[in-house]
C-alpha cells in the first residue's frame, strides 16, 4: 500500500547544529533527538519495518541454535532452521538467503562486552553447575566431545555461555519484531504521523515488556535442563535490551571495511568501554563492500524494503544503485529513535537526576553520528 | 582487399557532409565508418595466410613512377595484428567520444584522416608512400590537441608537432639516402635495397631511422612531448595516441631500421639494447614520480615500449615476435588505461592521485572502472594469464640470451611498473571515499563497455596467444634471419636457428 508519494518527503537541507545543552534541553521538554518532519517518519517507520521482518527471521534462527544445536561441535547447518532438503541447501549456495551472519556478529559483541545480570549469572558457580549438567547430558556416549571436555574443560561451559547469548538476543529480538511490526501497523493506521510519537511507541513497548523474563533451557534425550533458570529474574530491559544497545549501539567490534585497524598500533582502544564501532557510529559508505555487517543487514533489510522507502530512495543519489548507504543512514536515523524511546524509558523521574541522565546520553550520543543524519 | 581498409574512412569524411547530420549522428556516421573498417580488417585477417613471410594481397599501381613514388600495398605478419587494433582502438575511440562534442564534423574528419594515415603506413610498401601516409597524421592529430584539448593545449600541440615534423624530416633524409645513395630505381620497399651501402653510410642513415621514429615511439631522450600531449588531450585521442601512433615509430623501427639496415643494426645492438634499458628505467622512474593518473600511463608508455627496443635489438624470432605482441598488448592495455582513466576524470573532474581515493566504493564510488583499473595495471605489470605477460615473457625470453644484463634489467623496469600502478590503485582507488566525492555521477553501462572490451581481449590473448601468434610466425622468423646472417660468426646463438613454434 503507497501511503504518500516520494515528491511529499523532499529532504530538506541540514541547518540542524545544537549544543549539547540544547540537545538535553529538548529531551527535558520531550522532544526527539531526530528532526521531526514527514519524510524522518516516513523513512523510520518503513525502514524499521524491514528491519523488524528481518529481526523476526534472525530471532528465529538465535532460539533455533540455541535450542537445537546445542554443544553440536560443526554446526555447519546451524543457518538451516531444521530443513535440509535439496533445494533449502541449493537456495542457501546461491545466496538466496537471509544473512544470519549478522545475527551472530550482535550476539559476539554481546558475549564480548557482557553487561546486565545474565553477564554476572553467567559466571557464577550456580550457572557452571547447571551447565554442566547439561553438557554431562549431552556428551554421554560420545567419547570425541567427552575427549574434548577433559581435555578443555573450560570450552564446553565457554560454548554454553554463548548458547546463552543466542538465547538471549534471540527472545530480545522476538520482541521488537513484534514491536516493529506493531509500529508499522500503527503508522498504516494513521496513528503515528511524528518522530515523537515513534519514540513513545518503542518507549512504551520497551517499558511494557520490561519484566518480561529471559530464560533459557534445553531438552536433551527428553529431559529439560534449565540454564537460565526463571528463577534468577533475568527480565527484558534490564538483562537484554540495555546491555544490547550498549553492546551493538555503541561498543560493537571494529569491523574490516575500508579500514584496516591495528591494535598493536593503538588504532583500536585498550578498554572495551571506550569502543565506538556500534550502529550510531558506523560509517555507512563502506556499505556493499563485501561480508562487513552494515552490508548483510542491508542486504537481508532490502528483500522486505517498503515501495515508499523505495521511491524515496530513487529521488536522489544514485536512485536504486546506492541503496545500501541510503538504508544504512535511514537504519541509523530509527536506532536514534529507538535509543531515544531507551533514554525515554529510563529517565527517572527527579528533574536534577533525569537532567545527568540525558546529559550523559548526549554526551556519548554526539561523539557518534547524531549530527549527521539530522536534516 | 587492403584498398578500403585504406580509403574507407575518406568515404566517411565524405558522408559527414551530407545534410542535417548533428553531433550525435556525426558520431553514428563515423562509428559506423570504424565499425566497417573494423569487420573488414577481420575478414583480411581471416584470410590471411600466417604460415608464409611474404606479403599478401599486395596491391600495385604505377603513381608517380619518375619520383619512385608508387601505390604498393600488402600486408604481413608484422603489419596484421596492428591493422586489425588500428580497427578496435578507433572503434573504441569513436565510441568514447563525447556525442556533444564541439565542432563535431571537423572532429570527425581529422579522426578519419587518422585513420587512413596509420593503416596506410602500416601498408605501405613504397617509403614515400610509407612517409606520405606517416605525415597524413601528423596535422590531423596537432588540431585534435589543440582544439580539442586541455588547458596548455596549445602548449602540448605545438610541442607534438615541432617533434613529430623533426621526425619526418629525419625518416625523409633517410629514405631519400637509402635511395638515392643505393642506387634503387623507386622507393619500392625491399629489404636489400640498402645492403650496397658502406657500413659508414648505412649508420648515418640508420641513425636518422632511430632518431627519427625514436621521436614517434617516443625513446628517451626524445619523449617530452608524450606527457604533455597526453594530459591536454581528450580521452578519445590519448586511446589514438598511446594505442596506434606510436606503434608507427615502433613499427618503422622495425620495418625500416632493422629491416633495410640489418647489418648495421647488428653492429649497434648492444648499444640499442643499453638505449633500451636507459628508456625504460627513465619512464619507469618517471611514472613513480607522477600524481596526474594520465601523465603516469604516459610515462609507463615510454617504459614499455623500451622493451619493443630491446627486443628489436636482440632480433631473434622469439625476441621479434614479442615486439609484435607488446605492441598489440600496450595498444590494447594503454587504451583500456586511457578509457578509464578518462571515467574517472569525467566522474570527479581530477586525476590528482593525491586527492583521489576510495573509488572502489561499492555504492558511491566507481566500483567497476576500479575493478577494470586493477585488471589493466595487472597486465601491464605482466601479470600471467594477460597479455602483457605473454609480450613481455617472448622478448625478455628472447632477448636474454643475446643480452642478458640489459634484459635483467629492462625486467626490473618491468616490476618497477607493478610499484607505480599499485599505488596509483592504492592511492586512488583504496581507503574511505573523500566526503567531496560522495556523491559522484554514475557510470553508465555504455561508458563500461569499451573497458569490457578490451579487457576480455587482453585476458582472452593472454591466455590463448597462439590466436595472434600465427598469424606473425613465420615473418618473425624471416625478419630476423638476415641479421643473423651479418653476426660475426662467435657471436652466432642457438636462438637464431629457433623458430617459434606454436599449434
Amino acid at each position: 500500500m503507497v501511503l504518500a508519494t516520494s515528491q511529499d518527503f523532499q529532504t530538506p537541507d541540514s541547518t540542524v547544529t545544537f549544543t549539547a545543552d540544547q540537545w538535553v534541553d529538548r529531551l527535558i521538554s520531550g522532544q526527539p533527538l531526530l528532526t521531526e518532519n514527514p519524510h524522518n517518519v516516513m523513512e523510520v517507520v518503513e525502514i524499521l519495518a524491514a528491519y523488524g521482518r528481518v529481526l523476526g527471521d534472525y530471532s528465529k534462527n538465535l532460539l533455533y541454535i540455541a535450542n537445537h544445536q546445542f554443544l553440536v561441535l560443526f554446526p555447519i547447518f546451524k543457518y538451516m532452521n531444521g530443513d535440509r532438503s535439496p533445494q533449502k541447501l541449493l537456495r542457501h549456495g546461491l545466496h538466496q538467503r537471509i544473512n544470519y551472519e549478522f545475527a551472530e556478529y550482535c550476539m559476539k559483541a554481546m558475549l564480548w562486552h557482557g553487561g546486565g545480570g545474565m553477564d554476572a549469572y553467567l559466571d557464577t558457580p550456580e550457572f557452571v553447575a547447571g551447565a554442566r549438567r547439561a553438557i554431562e547430558a549431552k556428551i554421554a556416549g560420545n567419547p570425541i566431545m567427552q575427549g574434548v571436555d577433559r581435555l578443555f574443560s573450560e570450552f564446553l561451559i565457554e560454548q554454553v555461555r554463548m548458547s546463552c547469548y543466542y538465547s538471549n538476543l534471540g527472545q530480545f529480538w522476538t520482541i521488537m519484531h513484534r514491536l516493529f511490526m506493531d509500529l508499522e501497523q500503527a503508522y498504516r493506521d494513521k496513528k503515528i504521523t511524528k518522530i515523537i510519537e515513534v519514540v513513545n511507541f518503542v518507549k512504551d513497548g520497551l517499558v511494557a515488556n520490561a519484566a518480561v523474563p529471559i530464560t533459557y533451557s534445553v531438552t536433551i534425550k527428553g529431559e529439560i535442563y534449565d540454564i537460565l533458570p526463571a528463577s534468577q529474574g533475568l527480565t527484558f530491559l534490564v538483562d537484554a535490551a540495555i546491555p544490547y544497545v550498549e553492546a551493538v549501539f555503541f561498543r560493537s567490534l571494529p569491523f574490516m571495511g575500508t579500514l584496516s585497524y591495528n591494535a598493536q598500533a593503538r588504532m583500536v582502544p585498550q578498554e572495551q568501554d571506550k569502543f565506538v564501532y556500534g550502529a550510531l557510529f558506523a560509517d555507512p559508505l563502506p556499505a556493499g563492500g563485501g561480508g562487513i555487517p552494515p552490508t548483510l543487514l542491508t542486504q537481508d533489510m532490502l528483500h522486505y524494503l517498503g515501495e515508499d522507502l523505495l521511491a524515496y530512495y530513487r529521488t536522489f543519489g544514485r536512485g536504486e544503485h546506492d541503496l545500501r548507504v541510503k538504508m544504512v543512514v535511514s537504519f541509523q536515523k530509527s536506532m536514534f529513535c529507538v535509543t531515544n524511546g531507551a533514554i525515554f524509558g529510563l529517565a527517572p523521574a527527579d528533574p536534577e537526576a533525569a537532567r545527568a541522565h540525558y546529559r550523559a546520553w548526549v554526551d556519548r550520543l554526539l561523539t557518534g553520528r547524531l549530527m549527521d543524519v539530522q536534516d | 582487399m587492403l584498398g578500403p581498409l585504406v580509403w574507407l574512412p575518406m568515404v566517411g569524411v565524405g558522408l559527414f557532409f551530407l545534410p542535417g547530420l548533428d553531433g550525435r549522428r556525426l558520431r553514428h556516421v563515423a562509428l559506423a565508418i570504424a565499425g566497417l573498417g573494423f569487420l573488414w580488417s577481420l575478414v583480411v585477417a581471416l584470410q590471411f595466410n600466417g604460415q608464409t613471410a611474404a606479403l599478401q594481397f599486395v596491391q600495385n599501381l604505377d603513381w608517380l613512377a619518375p619520383l619512385g613514388l608508387n601505390y604498393r600495398l600488402g600486408v604481413d605478419g608484422l603489419s596484421m595484428p596492428l591493422v586489425v587494433m588500428t580497427g578496435l582502438l578507433m572503434l573504441v575511440a569513436i565510441y568514447c567520444t563525447e556525442p556533444e562534442v564541439d565542432r563535431p564534423r571537423l572532429y570527425y574528419i581529422m579522426v578519419m584522416l587518422i585513420y587512413t594515415g596509420v593503416i596506410g603506413a602500416f601498408l605501405s610498401q613504397n617509403l614515400l608512400l610509407f612517409f606520405l601516409f606517416y605525415e597524413l597524421e601528423l596535422i590531423p592529430l596537432y588540431l585534435l590537441i589543440g582544439i580539442w584539448g586541455g588547458p596548455r593545449r596549445n602548449y602540448a600541440a605545438t610541442k607534438f608537432v615541432i617533434y613529430t615534423a623533426l621526425s619526418g624530416v629525419l625518416i625523409l633524409a633517410a629514405f631519400l639516402g637509402v635511395v638515392l645513395l643505393g642506387g634503387a630505381r623507386s622507393f619500392d620497399y625491399d629489404g636489400q635495397m640498402a645492403s650496397g651501402l658502406s657500413m659508414t653510410a648505412q649508420l648515418v642513415l640508420l641513425g636518422g631511422i632511430l632518431i627519427g621514429f625514436g621521436i614517434k615511439v617516443p625513446l628517451f631522450p626524445f619523449h617530452t612531448w608524450l606527457p604533455d600531449a597526453h594530459v591536454e588531450a581528450s580521452t578519445p585521442v590519448s586511446i589514438l595516441l598511446a594505442g596506434v601512433l606510436l606503434k608507427l615509430g615502433t613499427y618503422g623501427l622495425l620495418r625500416f631500421g632493422l629491416g633495410l639496415f640489418p647489418e648495421a643494426w647488428a653492429a649497434i645492438a648492444p648499444f640499442l639494447a643499453s638505449w633500451a634499458v636507459v628508456s625504460v628505467l627513465f619512464g619507469t622512474f618517471s611514472a613513480i614520480a607522477q600524481k596526474d593518473m594520465k601523465k603516469m600511463v604516459a610515462y609507463s608508455s615510454i617504459g614499455h615500449m623500451g622493451f619493443v627496443l630491446l627486443a628489436a635489438a636482440a632480433a631473434t624470432p622469439i625476441s621479434y615476435l614479442g615486439t609484435i605482441f607488446q605492441m598489440v598488448a600496450h595498444g590494447l592495455i594503454s587504451g583500456l588505461l586511457f578509457v578509464l582513466v578518462g571515467v574517472v576524470y569525467k566522474k570527479t573532474k581530477t586525476r590528482d592521485i593525491d586527492t583521489l581515493k576510495g573509488l572502489l566504493n561499492p555504492e558511491r564510488g566507481l566500483p567497476v572502472i576500479g575493478s577494470l583499473m586493477i585488471l589493466a595495471v595487472m597486465a601491464s605489470a605482466g601479470m600471467p594469464g594477460m597479455m602483457g605477460f605473454i609480450s613481455e615473457f617472448l622478448i625478455f625470453r628472447g632477448s636474454f640470451e643475446r643480452f642478458p644484463i640489459q634484459t635483467l634489467l629492462c625486467m626490473v623496469g618491468t616490476g618497477l611498473t607493478a610499484v607505480y600502478f599499485l599505488l596509483l590503485v592504492n592511492k586512488t582507488f583504496f581507503g574511505r571515499l573523500p566526503e567531496a566525492f560522495t556523491n559522484l555521477p554514475e557510470v553508465r553501462w555504455s561508458e563500461r563497455a569499451p573497458g569490457f572490451v578490451l579487457a576480455v581481449l587482453i585476458v582472452i590473448f593472454g591466455l590463448q596467444p597462439n590466436w595472434m601468434a600465427r598469424w606473425s610466425e613465420a615473418t618473425a622468423v624471416d625478419a630476423v634471419k638476415s641479421v643473423a646472417l651479418v653476426r660475426p660468426a662467435m657471436a652466432q646463438l642457438p636462438g637464431d636457428q629457433v623458430s617459434v613454434y606454436s599449434n
